[in-house]
């Protein structure tokens, strides 16, 4: 088979996976009250008045939501025509990109107490989305070096020294990685380095701007994340992210770092490098352990072929044929793997976003969660669903296409 | 029956020689002993000493509602006016949830597993009941492995069942099967488990003591893929063999072949997965009490996860706001420590335990 054969038919098997996980999200958002349905999230200004797990929504519309609003949302979503015309009209609305609008009563809409958030209200959806996306891909390039660094040299040494020493640290460090949750080691790394470092800051000097070595670890951006204590003080948007739109230092690219380098500003650009050093040390950590393994199991596979033996056999030293004909040999199928936890990365790393204080799209997302006080955010919930099916099926196909390339008989089948 | 049986033996007697499956075997029994002592431990131990009401005002009316006013607390003399309505402080809104005896000071402190009370869901109460942190972690132990040993026993039965007739009759039932399977694992498994969570408690179609039971629903929707694709591959395997043929040959119904032969040699691999996921749910279903964490509000479920993310949402702002080296900081590590524990060590020991039986149960992989 050609090359852009394969292309094409490797594109065109998507597009029944992707209309049907649309239809799982739209038989999800059918089952929702209508009143979510049209109030919540399909309106720039949706609902008025914000409604509560413990204070139930009103089982009218028109009382949550003006009538014009409520009335537009049900021509527009089709609720008055047939099942099969509302589920081609959300199908053209999730490719559209029109995913609704962060709702009023949320924890978004409302502005998290104690996250420096300020409101995000009434704006779309996929653009909220699209602003914190770059945080998180570049949190998953530096996260995927590191795995790059570790994984590669510590797997093929393993297969080397199968069962010496080396492959039993690596084992150990593979199985612990596994079942370690991620809070755990956040947590702790960060309240360790804190206090081999010199301690956490008193509270003037936090909101007072002066870094501390909590800080240095802490938050997605240089700018201190200013916790208030609750209730007590409004300090604004500080920490709050200003590469995003109400920013004031433009962001041509959105990513934080090549922003601020744009800028000049080589400190910051240092400094949001360095603090991702930490959670990516534990995302690393905690997702190497299936890696290891296969860079192993690839290694020992192509350490059996008969190649290796011939190279052995001519007398090449022991380091060239491990390094030349081996390592090259069981790159092929490692590539792969690694572009498939990529794209398992980008789809955003809710707990150790949460645990650094980072601003990526998990963290918008486990905002959209939020209930108790706030009011669920339907819009980024499916949205970012949306989004992070796109990702996973995208980084497929790519990675799919990548492999045919490098290894001509996947394209016969 | 004798020939599968000596099977199972001679799986066992390889498992016997693994060392860490048998280390991994022995942590488990530990915890099925966790199991049945928080099986049999009281359902509710401790008397809150503080709950919320609103401004003073009880009970809490739709005009000032409890999660409103998340900074007024009420402290209410111990064995006086219980609580009587589902209403309670969430210990991220709450300043004082950090109790002044639970103080870790200059590196160490007390050890207050007793000290925090929360309010907690549970399957057999229709009413919140009070549990401390030790008491979280006692029913947590058995939610968390409860739960997981019964999604994956749900999962599998479901994902073997289609699997099996997916690779038994081939065709187009195999590739709509395997259509919805591609669809299923295309969405991240997290995020599709929160989905049904939130659209089912939206509905209103969970009260809070069957959350637990929603959650484990959610599960096994995301779940039987995995276990479809691995039966179904192994079924297309055995589908070709001669005894399957000879059984056809011999006059037995599609379903006779498929229960009789299908199913039972297509297992083993399954059981290998299954081992492994009984580990890994306990991490997501920890991952996702963390993430929404405030998402089964109050009463908390008494889970490892709920227990961790509790302490570590009073952990940033208790951080940022205490003050320099040496002075008294209010951190709560035991509620982030013991429940990571728990879940490293079952997922450990699982891990342990699936390994080992894979290397068993593949003569490939025996040394």
């Amino acid at each position: 088979m050609r090359m852009w054969v394969y292309v094409v038919r490797r594109a065109v098997l998507v597009i029944p996976v992707v209309i049907g996980v649309m239809t799982i999200l739209f038989v999800l958002i059918s089952s929702l009250p209508e009143v979510e349905r049209t109030c919540s999230f399909y309106h720039p200004s949706g609902r008025t008045s914000p409604c509560t797990t413990t204070i139930p929504c009103p089982q009218d519309p028109s009382k949550l939501c003006p009538n014009p609003v409520y009335q537009s949302a049900v021509d527009a979503l089709g609720l008055n025509k047939p099942i099969f015309v509302q589920w081609a009209i959300y199908i053209g609305n999730a490719l559209s990109f029109q995913w609704g609008y962060v709702a009023q009563g949320s924890a978004l809409g409302t502005g998290e107490t104690g996250s420096g958030l300020p409101s995000l209200a009434g704006q779309s959806v996929a653009t909220v989305l699209s602003e914190f996306l770059p945080y998180t891909i570049e949190l998953s390039i530096v996260s995927l070096l590191i795995i790059l660094v570790v994984s590669i040299p510590l797997g093929n040494l393993s297969a080397v020294y199968r069962n010496r020493p080396v492959d039993q640290a690596s084992r150990v460090m593979s199985f612990s990685g596994y079942a370690l949750p991620a809070f755990l080691l956040g947590s702790f790394i960060l309240a360790g380095m804190t206090f081999a470092l010199g301690g956490p800051a008193a509270p003037s000097a936090i909101c007072g701007g002066s870094s501390t070595v909590f800080l240095d670890f802490f938050g997605s951006w240089p700018q201190p994340p200013c916790v208030p204590l609750y209730g007590t003080a409004n300090i604004g948007p500080v920490g709050f992210p200003n590469w995003l739109t109400i920013g004031y230092i433009s962001s041509p690219t959105g990513f934080p770092t090549v922003d601020a380098a744009i800028h000049g500003q080589y400190y910051l650009a240092l400094d949001t490098l360095l603090r991702m050093v930490l959670p990516a040390i534990v995302i690393a950590y905690t997702t190497i352990a299936g890696l290891l393994r296969f860079v192993r199991n690839s290694m020992l596979e192509v350490m059996n072929q008969d190649f290796i033996r011939t190279a052995r056999a001519k007398g090449l030293p022991e380091s060239k044929v491990i390094k030349k004909h081996a390592g090259r040999n069981s790159l092929n199928v490692t590539i792969t793997v690694l572009g498939l936890t990529f794209a398992g990365f980008i789809t955003g790393f809710p707990v150790v976003e949460i645990v650094f204080n980072l601003w990526g799209v998990g963290r918008i997302y486990a905002y959209s969660v939020v209930g108790g006080v706030k009011d669920w955010d339907f819009g980024v919930l499916f949205g970012t669903t949306l989004l992070f099916t796109y990702l996973v099926v995208a980084a497929n196909i790519i990675v799919d296409i990548l492999y045919a390339y490098l290894d001509p008989r996947v394209r016969l089948g | 029956m004798a020939a599968r049986w000596s099977q199972y033996k001679r799986t066992w007697y390889f498992l016997r020689r693994n060392t860490l499956a048998m280390v991994g075997l022995g942590i488990i029994v530990l915890f099925a002993a966790a199991f049945v002592y928080g099986l049999s431990y009281p359902a509710s131990s401790s008397v809150p000493t503080q709950y919320c009401a609103t401004n003073g005002e009880w009970p809490p009316t739709a005009s000032n509602p409890c999660y409103d006013a998340p900074n007024i607390i009420c402290t209410y003399p111990q064995g006086t006016v219980p609580p009587t309505a589902n209403c309670y402080m969430t210990p991220r809104d709450n300043p004082n949830f950090i109790a002044p005896t639970a103080t870790l000071q200059g590196g160490l402190g007390q050890f207050p597993m007793g000290s925090l009370v929360y309010p907690a869901a549970d399957l057999s109460s229709s009413d919140p009941l009070f549990y401390n942190t030790y008491t979280m972690l006692v029913k947590g132990t058995v939610n968390s492995i409860g739960i997981s040993v019964l999604i994956v026993a749900a999962g599998a039965g479901a994902g073997l069942l289609v699997g099996a007739l997916s690779g038994y009759y081939g065709g187009w039932v195999d590739e709509v099967v395997m259509r919805i399977t591609d669809i299923f694992l295309s969405i991240p498994a997290i995020l599709l488990v929160i989905a049904v969570i939130i659209v089912g408690k939206s509905s209103g179609l969970v009260t809070f003591n069957t959350t637990l039971v929603l959650i484990g629903v959610a599960f096994v929707i995301v779940w039987w893929p995995f276990y479809a694709r691995i039966v179904r591959s192994q079924s297309l395997v055995v589908r070709e063999q001669r005894y399957v043929e000879a059984a056809r040959a011999s006059g037995a119904s599609n379903g006779r072949i498929i229960m009789r032969h299908i199913v039972p040699n297509s297992v083993y691999p399954v059981f290998v997965q299954m081992s492994l996921d009984v580990g890994t749910i306990p991490l997501l279903l920890a991952a996702i009490t963390f993430i929404g964490f405030v998402l089964f509000p109050y009463p908390l479920i008494p889970e490892w996860g709920s227990v961790a993310a509790a302490g570590a949402s009073v952990l940033t702002p208790v951080f940022t706001q205490c003050g320099v080296k040496g002075a008294v900081c209010a951190i709560p590590w035991w509620q982030i420590l013991f429940p990571g524990l728990a879940i490293f060590f079952f997922s450990l020991s699982v891990n342990f335990l699936a390994d080992g039986l894979r290397d068993a149960l593949d003569p490939r992989l025996r040394r």
